[in-house]
Parts: structure tokens; C-alpha cells; sequence
């Protein structure tokens, strides 16, 4: 219950925010731009509305959880209002399951709008539905949640410059992580070492970017999917376990 | 001593409408004299597209979205003196980025090869769309079309049409470019073998059609190989020319008098020696 209630309240807070609505309607915006840019191609303008509204999608939400991240933490400590929620019969790490559940709500109604926005603007350019479009926006929801428990996580023990760097430095690394296997074979045996154990640790974004099965109507790999779904449970999971402990440690002045 | 300025607020609009009227008037001498589509040499650079895939993180598809519509722009753009030196460098990036992203390979090998004029470059973009999507018969066909028709080579185009139509998902007409690739090559034997072949198997009304006109040319273009042959013969021996093709049976040169496609006998104009069939197609020889 209590939990629920922080959850609820940051949710609340969360699209108060004028930084909020301001990236949600761009998305919306730029992915309804598609159809301007889709005029200047020639041949498949379907591929060309699909590939920059679901772009558009991704990277406006991603913002989101980043720059809406970052502060969940932060604020209530520079606030003071973290004394009177802790001053409450609540374990700190309710207090960070409720704020991240709150922000996952948050993340959940932008995404799911600007979802059902596209859909329409799809079926209206298109005559058609694609369902896979809701694999695609899922599996997006997986990667949100885990960028959120970075950002999250730096929030709880830094301030919001740092905890940007660091969130955006992880999500870049996240989705070039991939590349690692094309050239560890050039590596040195110790750096090899090193690089293997870096890449298993540090997220792996790239899974959940089913964009070009979409766009080119490739069969999608079941498996992967699951193993998608299975690594942000437990890679959120160990996230918000890290950032438990940490947030446990830490005084307040 | 300080210097204070102090202005009227209407005083300062007034200079600021006539600020920006300067800058219109300008601007509208500035166009007057520049010639913004004058021929110019231009400048591209774009990392490997390996390496754009990595800094395009994770929006690679988005990339090379963006790359190839800034490609059909910028090669609409007919002042720029030397933007087909680039040609292949850009899509290439695009195409590794986005590898079974199609149209690409379309587009970029119809540039190079009807406005660059570099119709081995466009074969090369084509086979390499077609390592990338080896399903896809549309690689071959248009390789084909691109060696038969810009790079004037026949059996390189009769090798990629047969590649297109040994696809098991190839429309039948391809079978027909393969044939009509021989025939241009003047092996009138193996044209009219494979035309027979289509002939025979022919679905609809149009391939039957088709492969009854070309039979049509190619029979008559192999029985008038014949027939001139003998007919030399006959004038060296004779000193003119035989009065009936049958004379030329009498005197032992031919066996038996060929008929056309049709079954028709052929007709001979003895003051002449010329051989016209009944009814013929004429498919363009030369190319």
C-alpha cells in the first residue's frame, strides 16, 4: 500500500512537469513528420513513416526516462521532503520500488499515447494494421525500464548533471555493446578478459531493437523476444537491488 | 563622465523596422546577383558504413533512411559538376547500414548507370543487394538489363537473366529476357531451342503469343541461313537463280523444303532469290 502511494504521487508529479508534455507532443510531432519525409523518397514511403515515427517514438521516450529519472531521487533529498517520507513507517527501499513504479507508470501512459496516436496515423497512411508495431512498442517498454533503473540509480547517491552523463553514457554504450563481438578476437588475452566481463555486466540495449524486423517484415525470433523479456526482469531487477543498498547507506544532512 | 543614451520607445521601433527593411532589401540584392544554380564542384564525406552503424546508435535504420533521401536530393541536383565521383561510397553506406533495405540498390544502380554511366558500378551495388537478399530474382533481372542495355554486353546479360529465371519465385517473363538475350547474340539455334521450351510451357496467352512471334523470326532466320547457302551453291553452278525452291530438291542440294513456323511454305521470289516467310515479327536486331 504504502508503496503503491509514493508510486502513485511521483507518477502525479511526473506529468505535472511541463518537460514531460513538452517531449511527449514533440514525439508525437515528429513522428507524425514522418509523412513530410516520407514524401521525399522514392519507393517504399511505408518503411520510410515507420522507420522515423517508431525513432521518434524511442528517442522522446527515452528522454523521458532519462531527464525524469534523474531527479526522482534527487529532489525529494535537496527538497528535504525525503525526512518526512522516511519519517513514516516506510523502508527506504519501498520508498525507491514506489518511485520507480511511479515512473514506470509515467513512462507507460507517454509511450501508450503516443502509441495509439501512431497506430491511427499509421492505419490513416496506410490502410492497414500492423501488429507487430505492439512487439515493437513492448519490447521499447522493457528497454524504458531499464534505462530507468540507471537513471534511478544515479539519482540516489548524485546530482542530476552527473546522473545525466552517466544514464546517457550507459544508454550509449548499451546500444553499441553489440560491436564488442565483431572485434574481441583482435583483443589481447587480458583486455579480452576485461572486455568480456565489461559487456556482460554493462546493459545491452541492442536486444530490444527489433526495428528493422519491423520496417522490412522479417519473421520475428520468438526466443530472442523471451530472453529480452527475461534479461530487463532481471537486469531492472538487479538495478533497483543495487540502488537499495546504496540508497540504505546513505545519511542525510 | 558617463555617456547615457536614452531613447524613446517609438524612436527605437522605428529604427528597428528600418534595421530589418535594410536587411530585406539586402537580401533581395543579394539574390539578384548570386547565381545559386550555377555549376559548382561539391564535397562529401561519409564514414564507412560499418562504422556509421555504430555511431548511428541503434537508429541505423533511421540513418540510413535519412541518407538515402538526402541521396535522391543531392543527385537531383544536376549543377554539381563532379557528385558521381561519390556515387558508390554513398550507397554503400547505405546499404551496409540497412543491407536488405531495397530500394536503395534500385535507385542508386539507375543512377549510376543511366545518369553516371558506370553500368559495372551498378552491377556491382545490384549483386551485392543480391548476396544480401539471395531470394530476391529483382537483383539479377535488373542486372541483366543494365549489362544488355548500358553496357552493351549480351552474355552477361543472358547469364544474370538466367540466374533471375532459375529463382523459383521469378515471373516467367524472365525466361523470355534469357531467350531474346541469345537470339541478339545471333545463336539462332539455342534461341529457338529455348523459345520452343517457353513455347511448350507457356501459361497464358501472352507467353505463348510471345514465343510464337520470336519462333516465328528464328525459324525463318535459320531456314534462310539455309536457303541462301544453297542458293549460292545453285548461282555458281547454274548462273541464276533457281526458278522454285523445289528445283532446288531436284537438282540434290536440299533434302526436303523446310515450311515456316506456321507449317506454311515460304515464299520465293525467283528474280531475286529472297525468301520471305508468310507471316513474320521482326524483333529489333541491334541495341
Amino acid at each position: 500500500m504504502r508503496i503503491k502511494a509514493i508510486a502513485f504521487n511521483t507518477f502525479k508529479e511526473a506529468v505535472r512537469n511541463k518537460v514531460f508534455y513538452l517531449l511527449v507532443v514533440l514525439g508525437i510531432v515528429s513522428a507524425l513528420s514522418s509523412v513530410i519525409i516520407s514524401m521525399l523518397t522514392l519507393g517504399d514511403k511505408e518503411k520510410i513513416l515507420k522507420d522515423v515515427g517508431l525513432a521518434s517514438i524511442d528517442f522522446f521516450c527515452v528522454l523521458i526516462a532519462i531527464f525524469t529519472g534523474i531527479n526522482l531521487v534527487y529532489k525529494e533529498i535537496e527538497k528535504r521532503t525525503i525526512f518526512n517520507i522516511l519519517s513514516k513507517p516506510i523502508s527506504r527501499g519501498s520508498f525507491i520500488l514506489g518511485k520507480f513504479m511511479g515512473l514506470s507508470l509515467t513512462l507507460l501512459v507517454a509511450l501508450s499515447s503516443m502509441t495509439v496516436i501512431f497506430f491511427i496515423f499509421l492505419f490513416l497512411a496506410t490502410g492497414s494494421f500492423d501488429f507487430k508495431i505492439l512487439a515493437y512498442f513492448f519490447l521499447l517498454y522493457l528497454e524504458l525500464l531499464v534505462i530507468t533503473s540507471i537513471s534511478l540509480l544515479f539519482s540516489s547517491f548524485s546530482t542530476p548533471i552527473l546522473s545525466s552523463i552517466f544514464t546517457i553514457s550507459l544508454y550509449l554504450i548499451g546500444t553499441v555493446s553489440w560491436t564488442f563481438n565483431e572485434f574481441k578476437n583482435q583483443l589481447t588475452p587480458v583486455a579480452n578478459f576485461i572486455g568480456h566481463i565489461l559487456y556482460y555486466i554493462l546493459p545491452n540495449l541492442a536486444k530490444f531493437n527489433i526495428k528493422n524486423e519491423l520496417v522490412l517484415d522479417e519473421n520475428l525470433n520468438s526466443y530472442l523476444i523471451f530472453n529480452g523479456i527475461l534479461y530487463a526482469v532481471c537486469y531492472t531487477s538487479a538495478l533497483l537491488i543495487l540502488t537499495m543498498i546504496i540508497f540504505r547507506k546513505r545519511e542525510f544532512q | 563622465m558617463k555617456l547615457q543614451i536614452v531613447m524613446k520607445s517609438w524612436l527605437l521601433k522605428i529604427i528597428f523596422v528600418f534595421l530589418i527593411a535594410i536587411a530585406g532589401f539586402l537580401q533581395y540584392e543579394y539574390d539578384n546577383h548570386a547565381d545559386y544554380f550555377r555549376a559548382q564542384k561539391t564535397f562529401v564525406t561519409l564514414p564507412p558504413g560499418k562504422t556509421l552503424k555504430i555511431l548511428s546508435f541503434g537508429f541505423h535504420n533511421l540513418t540510413a533512411d535519412m541518407l538515402y533521401i538526402w541521396s535522391i536530393q543531392f543527385y537531383s541536383n544536376y549543377n554539381l559538376t563532379n557528385s558521381y565521383l561519390y556515387l558508390e561510397d554513398i550507397y554503400n553506406a547505405i546499404t551496409d547500414l540497412s543491407p536488405r533495405y531495397k530500394e536503395p540498390y534500385l535507385v542508386g544502380s539507375w543512377i549510376m548507370a543511366i545518369e553516371a554511366k558506370q553500368p559495372e558500378m551498378a552491377i556491382r551495388l545490384l549483386q551485392k543487394g543480391k548476396k544480401n537478399m539471395p531470394d530476391d530474382w529483382m537483383f539479377d533481372s535488373e542486372s541483366g538489363y543494365c549489362a544488355y542495355k548500358y553496357k552493351k554486353d549480351l552474355k552477361l546479360a543472358e547469364y544474370y537473366y538466367s540466374l533471375a529465371a532459375s529463382n523459383p519465385n521469378a515471373p516467367e517473363f524472365l525466361k523470355r529476357q534469357k531467350a531474346h538475350m541469345i537470339f541478339l547474340e545471333d545463336d539462332w539455334d539455342d534461341a529457338y531451342i529455348v523459345w520452343l521450351d517457353i513455347y511448350k510451357k507457356a501459361k497464358d496467352d501472352l507467353e505463348r503469343t510471345s514465343a510464337t512471334n520470336h519462333l516465328r523470326q528464328i525459324k525463318f532466320e535459320i531456314d534462310n541461313r539455309m536457303f541462301q547457302a544453297r542458293i549460292s551453291s545453285f548461282v555458281q553452278t547454274y548462273k541464276r537463280f533457281p526458278r522454285s525452291l523445289n528445283e532446288l530438291q531436284r537438282v540434290g542440294l536440299i533434302d526436303e523444303i523446310p515450311k515456316d513456323f506456321d507449317g506454311k511454305d515460304y515464299i520465293y521470289d525467283p528474280s531475286t532469290g529472297q525468301i520471305t516467310a508468310q507471316r513474320m515479327s521482326i524483333w529489333k536486331k541491334s541495341f
